[in-house]
């Protein structure tokens, strides 16, 4: 379906968007969130067959496990989305702690102001 | 960190079970079932979480401290590795399936998935209630 | 060669780093002294004996091929170790045991070194994945491993400088792991595969034009790894606030890495010869650019920083330049950096160590306080300007006439220039810190302590060793050279049997 892969798409210019151009460090993150989130959208997409089913066999479709895996769509992309968002998650986590850090000891989410000011 | 209303400490102490067993749920059919290790340890995370939320860090460290959450995270690191190992040692590749594969569709099948799911299941939990942890000390002032 | 090999040197650093809380709360309650240095020393040398075990087979010229779980690729995950790979994972195992060493002392007055000490038995985990993997996606995962592990360490020493450069890298270097990503689903709709054997084969009858943009996402990816120009303004901020030994670890094993991948996905994966003119153009930048940066710096760890940067861009040049020469001198060049650019981050940590500053205005006269280390200074500077009877020489004598032999003299004349360039400040910082008028609060400053020292003095040497005897580094990257032209070899030696 081309109407996924032209979302993604777009999500993945906002998040860049967001990264190159906002002045808040939770927004940036957020930007950072938005990116990724566009580029599993486009993962998940590769993996689609028109009229598929889900990838699971249940126990009436173990008699005609070729013409099962001729309708089902790919599982692929579907782990690879699921451990990139796993990291994703790692990431967020340390660049909020990092956030949370900045502000409780500096007063600012500003990264511009963020430059050399105990210099 | 304080707590929240009476409203929330209730709710969140009535959902508590119920949010565990589903978490539980979702990482012990991880081989038969969409989820597995990954989104349930993040369920059985949320639900510690919720209760952390809503009766403040005070009570939630009396239930699961800071150390047990750590030794958890570890224990589960190492029974991924170990079980990897298992297939070392008897002698064929890292991860190989060497356990009783049993029917399909039962929850006792497919060898070591349910067994690795359940590893990657705790550590995930605890490594989510760990992160937290670490980011409301800051808030407390203390670095951990 | 130990049975399983492949698999336990990626696996003996992750379980030694799952273990290293346990080890250090044990270690509390027990009031058993520093019983976590001690278990990630002991981690880090069977890690390197490990590695130096596939050393004969690799050599021999088979390419060892691991699959896990006993499932055969394609369809499965493999590890193949070729020339290449080898020389890339004992570069990393060898400097990540030295540095450990360091750390040792170096780190003693840091807090919270549980973590320390856990980050970088990750990030070498993560490293030696990158290194030894067969699987493109593999290669993703293994290469955050890395990232994240580095974004934590950046930050570790927690003041004002250090957060500020992590979250500018932080930022900065998940853009490109995002592109890396999307390079990877790009590959993954045009070929079906993950494997890279498998997709080097595939992509053989893709037209041209359809693998253009994945391999723009992936070069670009990798490069702002690298630091290569234009895309290496974190790197300067994140060396510099990072603690010492990190930087030591970042500039010869990360970076190494870095090139790594991105030889293996432009030349074995895309087979893509033809833009070697392109890197080699970029490595000339580069190459320029830090050496000109290096000149206006006033703050040691900055300064070496700019100068890794150049340095990359010699072993981009030469790498680029696609001929056997110029591959074997860029790998060539690629070790040799390792070699001393870590020895020289370790010398900037012993001054801070000792003095506390690694600003070259406060500093001054030091080597009646500090002869060994001034010594050791002097060889490495010398080294990395490519003076003779060190290694520096030899490999950049190597790419010097690669650049003449591929028909592009203006590239050769150009780095005579940078060397030259390179030579200039860092004679300028060793008269800044270590000749010249000693301030009257340094008087007291004492030598490096032995447990430091050591590993410097084992660089040196090397150092040394590779410059007089240069056959000798020749020989030591051939296969690694053999491995890159060869990729055909690679795919039916992974896919035997499929």
């Amino acid at each position: 379906m081309d109407l996924n892969y032209v979302i993604a798409m777009l999500l993945f210019v906002l998040g860049l968007y967001c990264l190159l151009l906002k002045r808040n460090l939770i927004k940036l993150i957020i930007g950072l969130t938005v990116l990724t989130d566009g580029i599993h959208l486009f993962l998940i997409s590769l993996g689609y067959r028109s009229g598929g089913t889900a990838a699971i066999v249940s126990g009436e479709m173990f008699s005609d496990l070729p013409g099962f895996a001729a309708r089902a769509v790919d599982p692929i992309p579907q782990a690879l989305v699921l451990t990139s968002i796993v990291i994703n998650i790692c990431i967020l986590a340390l660049a909020l702690s990092l956030a949370v850090y900045a502000y409780r000891h500096y007063g600012t989410l500003d990264p511009s102001k963020l430059r050399r000011l105990k210099e | 960190m304080a707590g929240m209303t009476v409203i929330v400490r209730t709710i969140a102490r009535l959902l508590f079970p119920f949010t565990l067993l589903f978490g539980i749920y979702i990482v012990l059919h991880g081989h038969l079932t969409p989820g597995g290790g990954f989104p349930g340890g993040v369920i059985i995370a949320a639900s510690v979480v919720m209760l952390l939320l809503a009766y403040g860090i005070k009570r939630a460290e009396t239930k699961v401290s800071f150390l047990q959450a750590e030794v958890l995270e570890s224990i589960g690191g190492l029974a991924i590795v170990v079980l990897g190992l298992l297939g070392l040692l008897l002698g064929v590749a890292f991860l190989q399936n060497e356990f009783p594969l049993g029917g399909l569709g039962q929850l006792f099948s497919a060898g070591n998935l349910p067994l690795l799911y359940l590893g990657v299941g705790i550590k995930v939990a605890a490594g989510i209630i760990l992160i937290f942890y670490a980011m409301l000390f800051a808030f407390r002032g203390e670095e951990k | 060669m130990i049975p399983h090999a492949p698999i336990l040197a990626i696996l003996l650093p992750l379980f030694a780093a799952f273990l290293t809380p346990v080890v250090g709360i044990l270690s509390r309650r027990r009031d058993i002294k520093r019983a976590r240095e001690w278990f990630a020393i002991a981690a880090v040398l069977v890690e390197l004996l490990v590695v130096a075990s596939m050393l004969p087979t690799v050599w021999g010229g088979q390419v060892l091929v691991y699959k896990l779980g006993g499932w055969q690729p394609p369809w499965g995950i493999n590890l193949a170790i070729d020339g290449l790979n080898l020389l890339v994972a004992l570069i990393v195992a060898g400097i990540g045991a030295l540095v450990m060493i360091y750390s040792f002392v170096y780190m003693e007055r840091d807090t919270g070194l549980d973590q320390y000490y856990t980050l970088y038995l990750l990030i070498l985990a993560g490293m030696m994945g990158v290194a030894l993997t067969g699987d493109i996606f593999n290669l993703y995962v293994f290469f955050e491993i890395m990232c994240i592990s580095s974004y934590a360490l950046v930050a570790f020493r927690r003041k004002w400088q250090s957060i500020e450069a992590s979250i500018k890298y932080m930022i900065v270097s998940s853009l490109g792991t995002s592109f890396i990503l999307l390079g990877i689903a790009l590959l993954y709709g045009l070929a079906g595969s993950l494997n890279i054997a498998d997709l080097a084969q595939k992509l053989g009858q893709v037209s041209p034009s359809a693998v253009i943009v994945p391999l723009a996402l992936f070069v670009t990816g990798f490069g702002i790894k690298i630091a290569m120009v234009p895309l290496h303004m974190w790197m300067p901020d994140a060396y510099q606030a990072a603690p010492s030994a990190v930087a030591a670890l970042f500039s010869g094993a990360t970076a190494t890495v870095g090139i790594y991948a991105m030889v293996r996905v432009v030349y074995i994966l895309f087979g893509a010869f033809a833009i070697g003119t392109m890197l080699a153009t970029l490595g000339l930048l580069t190459m320029v650019l830090g050496a000109l940066m290096a000149l206006a710096q006033r703050d040691l760890k900055r300064l070496l920083a700019y100068s890794g940067i150049s340095q990359i861009g010699y072993i981009l040049l030469g790498i680029g330049l696609g001929t056997v020469l110029g591959i074997q001198g860029g790998l060539f060049h690629l070790f040799n950096n390792a070699i001393y650019k870590t020895m020289l981050f370790m010398i900037a940590g012993a001054i801070v160590y000792r003095v506390g500053t690694s600003d070259m205005d406060q500093l001054g006269g030091l080597w009646k306080n500090m002869p060994v280390t001034g010594t050791l200074f002097a060889v490495g500077a010398l080294a990395i300007s490519g003076v003779p009877p060190f290694n520096g020489f030899a490999s950049k004598w190597t790419i010097y006439v690669a650049g003449i032999e591929a028909g592009q003299p203006v590239f050769t004349i150009i780095a005579l220039i940078t060397s030259a360039l390179t030579l200039a400040y860092f004679l300028k910082a060793l008269n800044s810190i270590f000749l010249g008028q000693r301030p009257k609060h340094l008087s007291d400053v004492k030598e490096t302590p032995l447990p430091m020292l050591f590993p410097i003095m084992l660089l040196a040497v090397l150092c040394v060793v590779f410059g007089v005897l240069p056959q000798l580094g020749i020989d030591l990257v051939r296969p690694a050279q053999e491995a890159v032209m060869n990729s055909s070899g690679y795919i039916s030696e992974v896919l035997r049997g499929v």
